[in-house]
């Protein structure tokens, strides 16, 4: 996808947080545009879940701005709720709803919050398990569900706010190998329908596949960016190079 | 007495002594005989008294029932009462306003730190200055703001024990604390939590007792009417705790069979 057009979805200017003492983003300024699919890749402890969980406000920051869809999300004035509807999350650890069918898990939201009729909610549902493919476990209970199955729910219930901008923060971390490649299908397609998307992940071929820019952190400050093609070729940051032989 | 030497000292040995009888498990053989023998045993002695020696046993027995009625009546609605204030105060003590968090605290402090007899009486004549409210009603309010604190320490537990994952899974669909809180997280904790509310109403229960002295007819007070007309304390009070105990031991296992079904779920 190109990034010519430029029509901004995220818009960070200087941003900081600090746990305690612990500086946890330093100074982080980035746009993301309509459709642009970025990866963030760094060490453990770089910031790169503090940055994604500042981006829906799951943490405040301390200073900066964040816009997201025109929106400041740091402005008191906004309703970070409604900002939130059009941001899906995907977790490291799913967070599927254990109480809830694998549909229900889809509707809850639509239903509460975008106030769906119980009817149309379940036929949107039913249209996601197909497109994740899991729609023969509807009635089930996610603790009946493996990982890859529980983390395509998860991506399912997100999608069905029809959001303009989804998260993942380290979607197949927690995924048994032979797990892994079913979720990353999920999202490659995703990404070809053009949703926006911003993923923290270790998967350097999504990366190579998928990602209009890489965004490499350390110590909570972004320390190189470029296309893929860039990093796996020339990365000009020594430690850059250091990270990427790490882990390739 | 031995000197506790260095860190060698591993895990304290943790006691646990409930409030109500203890809960009888099927893994628990002992104590489940215990229950059966006290069960069967309570109700064969009330049985054989009644009938081997029908004055006064029996017209106690004949007596009293207007007594239970009353006693579940106040335990069933203190304990609703208690609810619904434990599920405030839960809220308010993982509250991050502080003066919300402040005032639950110290009520739960408060309340956790006077013996609930002299609550009791606060209460009563406290409520008597300001509105003059029958003593039943009283009494009620009085052990549903007592047991209240302890319902809120149940919610607080409930609600902390579910995964924050889940808080922030809801939320960040857009969902508000409170639609999070009602859909997400309070039908969760609701398991963990059954079990311990089940134990405070046992508990409350046998608490009740002492709403005889607010001219409340519970079980109790009835025994205490029969027993000072005929002047028969002993055999009264015989049957009064007879009658209690079958009452828990009953409450208790419910509670543990409850119990058992949710761990299996
Ligand atoms: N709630 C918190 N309280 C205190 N410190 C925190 C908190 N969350 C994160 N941190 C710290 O902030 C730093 C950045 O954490 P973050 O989770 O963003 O890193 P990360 O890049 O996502 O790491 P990982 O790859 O391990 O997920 C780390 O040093 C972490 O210990
Ligand atoms: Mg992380």
């Amino acid at each position: 996808m190109s990034t010519d057009n430029k029509n901004t979805m995220v818009k960070l200017r200087n941003v900081y947080k600090y746990f305690g003492q612990l500086k946890a983003l330093d100074n982080v300024s980035l746009d993301i545009y309509d459709g642009e699919k970025i990866v963030i890749i760094g060490p453990s402890g770089s910031g790169k879940s503090t940055l994604l969980r500042s981006i829906n406000k799951l943490e405040t920051i301390d200073a900066g701005q964040i816009i997201v869809d025109g929106f400041d999300i740091c402005d008191q004035e906004t309703n970070i709720n409604k900002v939130r509807e059009e941001i899906g999350m995907v977790f490291q650890s799913f967070n599927v709803f254990p109480h809830k069918t694998v549909l229900e898990n889809i509707s809850l939201a639509q239903t509460v919050v975008r106030k769906r009729s119980k009817k149309e909610a379940s036929q949107i549902s039913t249209e996601l398990l197909k497109k994740v493919d899991i729609l023969e476990k509807s009635n089930e209970y996610p603790g009946k569900l493996s990982g890859g199955q529980q983390q395509r729910v998860a991506i399912a219930r997100a999608l069905a706010m029809k959001p303009k901008l989804m998260l993942f923060d380290e979607p197949t971390s927690a995924l048994d190998p032979e797990m892994i490649g079913e979720v990353l299908e999920v999202m490659i397609t995703l990404a070809k329908e053009g949703m926006t998307m911003i993923v923290v992940t270790h998967e350097m071929g999504f990366a190579r596949e998928v990602a209009d820019r890489i965004i490499f952190m350390d110590f909570g400050a972004i320390v190189e960016e470029g296309t893929p093609e860039h990093f796996f070729k020339n990365p000009t940051r020594e430690r850059t190079k250091i990270f990427l032989n790490q882990i390739l | 007495m031995a000197e506790i030497t260095g860190k060698k000292e591993t895990k304290k040995p943790v006691i646990e002594i409930g409030d109500g009888p203890a809960i009888p498990r099927k893994t628990d053989v002992g104590l489940f005989t215990a229950w059966r023998f006290s069960f069967i045993g309570a109700i064969a002695i009330i049985a054989y008294l009644a009938i081997s020696k029908p004055d006064p046993y029996l017209a106690i027995l004949k007596f009293v029932p207007d007594g239970i009625l009353v006693t579940f009546q106040v335990t069933i609605e203190a304990i609703i009462l208690a609810l619904v204030i434990g599920l405030f105060t839960g809220l308010g003590r993982i509250s991050k306003n502080r003066i919300i968090n402040g005032i639950a605290s110290i009520y739960v402090e408060v309340i956790r730190g006077i013996p609930l007899l002299v609550q009791l009486f606060y209460i009563y004549f406290a409520l008597g200055r300001v509105i003059n409210l029958p003593a039943m009603v009283s009494a009620v309010i009085a052990m549903a703001v007592c047991y209240g604190a302890y319902m809120g320490e149940i919610f607080r537990a409930g609600i902390e024990s579910i995964d924050k994952g889940q808080m922030e899974a809801a939320r960040s669909l857009g969902m508000t604390s409170s639609q999070a809180m009602m859909h997400v997280i309070l039908p969760q904790a609701f398991k963990t939590i059954l079990p311990p509310i089940g134990n405070e109403f046992v508990a409350l229960l046998k608490d009740s007792s002492l709403v005889s002295i607010l001219a409340v007819s519970d079980l109790l007070r009835r025994g205490r009417e029969f027993a000072s007309e005929s002047f028969t304390y002993f055999e009264t009070y015989t049957m009064v705790a007879l009658i209690y105990l079958i009452i828990t031991l009953f409450l208790s296992k419910l509670v543990s069979i409850m119990e058992e079904r949710i761990s299996v779920d």
